[in-house]
Parts: C-alpha cells; structure tokens; sequence
C-alpha cells in the first residue's frame, strides 16, 4: 500500500496536467512597443524575449523599446483592460475563452482617436503581433502574449 | 538305495548320521583328501550366502518390485513436476499492477492525443485574426493582411499605409 500510493499521486497528477479544464487561470501580457533601429540598441525587455527572434526577423529593427503595457490575469475569460503610452491606448475586452485561447477584440487608439480594430482569437502558445503605424524613424508595434 | 553322488553330497552337507556315515566313511578311498574338500565345499557355501544374500529376490519379489516402483514413479512425477514448476515473474498482484498501469497510460496518451490533435484547426496552437479595419477616413489608404510565422508560432496582423506620426508619439 505505501507503494501504491506515490504511483496513485503521480496518476492523478498527471491527469489533472492533462485536463485543460481544470488548469489555472493564466496571465495575458499586452504591450505597446517601438521597434527602432539605432547604433547602441538596449537589450530587449524580458517579456519580448521569447519573441525577440521573430520581431527582428520580421521587422527589421534592432531595438524594442515598451512604451506601455498591462498585464491581466484572466479568471472568465471576459474581462477587458487597457494598456496606455503618452498617446496610444490599446484597449483589450476579452469575449470567451476557448480550449485554444481566448477571443479578444482589440482597439488601437491614438489619444481619442480608433486607428485600429481587430478581433483575434489568442492561443495560450502563439503570441499576437500587429503592425502599428510608422512613429518617427521607427514602429509601433502592439504585442499580446498568455503567459 | 542312495548312489555315491547321493551320498557324497549329503556328507559334505553333514546329513549322513550313524551306521550310513560309519560306511560311508570307509568307502572312501582318501578320507583326508575328502576332508580337505569338505571344508573347502563349506568355505564356498559361507562365501555364497554372504555375497549373494542381499540380492536374493525371488521372481515373484522382483516383478513385484518392478511394479510398485514403476506406480510410484509414474503416480508421483507429475505432481512433483507440477511442484518444482518454474517460477514465473507474472504473479496475480504483477498482472494487476501491470494492467492497471497500461490502462493508466492509455488514459494519459489519449487525453494528450485529443487535446492536441484537431486537423481541421490550426488555432489550438497558433493565434488567428478574425477580422480587422481601420478607419478609413483617418487613414483612407490602409491596408491589412495577416500571417503565421509557423516556426515562431507567431501570427501577425500586418498593416500598410496607416498614417505616419512624429517621433514625439514613441513616449512612454
């Protein structure tokens, strides 16, 4: 029987990791970031590092800079956030939660004004980038991650 | 009327008595020399019964014999056989532990299998765009379009002609 019993706990352990329904609530990061390139480049912000190849692959520059960001934890799946730079406000309403991830529609203001809109439908493994406009020599860039 | 031959063997075997041994005695030509025989016919007897006691078994006794044993090997192997049997590593609580963990795999392997496995999505692993617009009078010749970097697992909504903005606007 003590045998049994660690056999049994890691069991169960495992099913529970394998049960989608049953994990935590998970943490959506959403950033407003410039994309420049400059001579002495700042390392990238920790949470762009798991897509810091791709961004430089495919936009070309060497710095990646956060302006604005907000971090929600999602309990249902239907909460909405905002995050802000000086300017810009990219405000987040999550509209369901999926086995896949959650559907969010997106607004990208600058000051008052909708730029952008969009809806997507986050995966908990694959990060969200989108082309903003050109500000300056750079690139505003909004980055949502399910961390 | 007893021949010599008769008589001879019954005196080596000291059954004449009397008046019988008295004659026999004096027919013989050399008493001594049938003496020495005598006792050597004795030795050899002694020497017989002695070796040969052991394995005196009659025709009866042996096949007897024979018998029991072949019953007794015969009704005993199996059970024996049976007894020293190999000792195999699958024993009931084995099998029952074995069966339960193969069936606790399966379960794992195919919740894994079903979580993941669904062909005719690709969003259980890469974000999809739904839809997106600009505004079309603040930026009347925009355009977007979208893609999946498969490798990054990235999928970006990419936009042209949205309007340029000073470098004032990249402040925190």
């Amino acid at each position: 029987m003590a045998r049994a019993r660690p056999l049994l706990l890691a069991f169960i352990a495992l099913i529970v990791s394998a049960v989608p329904g049953l994990r935590g609530a998970e943490k959506v990061w959403s950033g407003l970031v410039i994309a420049e390139n400059v001579s002495q480049p700042q390392p990238i912000p920790p949470e762009l590092t798991r897509i810091e190849r791709p961004l430089k692959q495919l936009f070309g520059y060497n710095q990646f800079q956060v302006i604005g960001q907000s971090q929600k934890t999602l309990q249902t799946g239907q909460e909405d956030w905002l995050a802000t730079s000086k300017f810009f406000g990219l405000r987040v309403d999550a509209r369901g939660e999926s086995e896949a991830g959650y559907i969010l529609n997106l607004k990208l203001y600058k000051e008052k004004e909708l730029l952008l809109e969009t809806d997507a439908k986050l995966s908990k493994r694959s990060p969200l980038i989108i082309k903003g406009p050109q500000v300056g020599g750079g690139q505003l860039l909004l980055v949502l991650v399910v961390q | 009327m007893k021949t010599f031959e008769e008589k001879w063997t019954a005196w080596l075997d000291g059954h004449l008595t009397g008046r019988e041994l008295a004659e026999f005695e004096a027919s013989l030509p050399d008493k001594a020399a049938a003496e020495t025989e005598r006792a050597d016919a004795k030795k050899l007897s002694t020497l017989l019964k002695r070796e040969l006691a052991a394995h005196a078994l009659t025709n009866e006794e042996f096949f007897s014999h024979q018998v029991r044993e072949r019953i007794a090997r015969e009704g005993v192997s199996p059970s024996r056989e049976r007894n020293v049997a190999v000792p195999t590593w699958w024993t009931i609580r084995r099998l029952l532990w074995t069966g339960t963990a193969s069936l606790a795999i399966f379960l794992i392997l195919a919740i894994f299998v079903m979580r993941d496995k669904n062909p005719a999505e690709q969003s259980q692993y890469l974000t999809q765009i739904l839809n997106a617009r600009v505004d079309p009078v603040v930026s009347p010749n925009a355009t977007v379009s979208m893609f999946e970097a498969k490798k990054d697992r990235v999928t970006v909504l990419w936009t042209e002609g949205l309007q340029s903005l000073p470098s004032d606007y990249a402040a925190r």
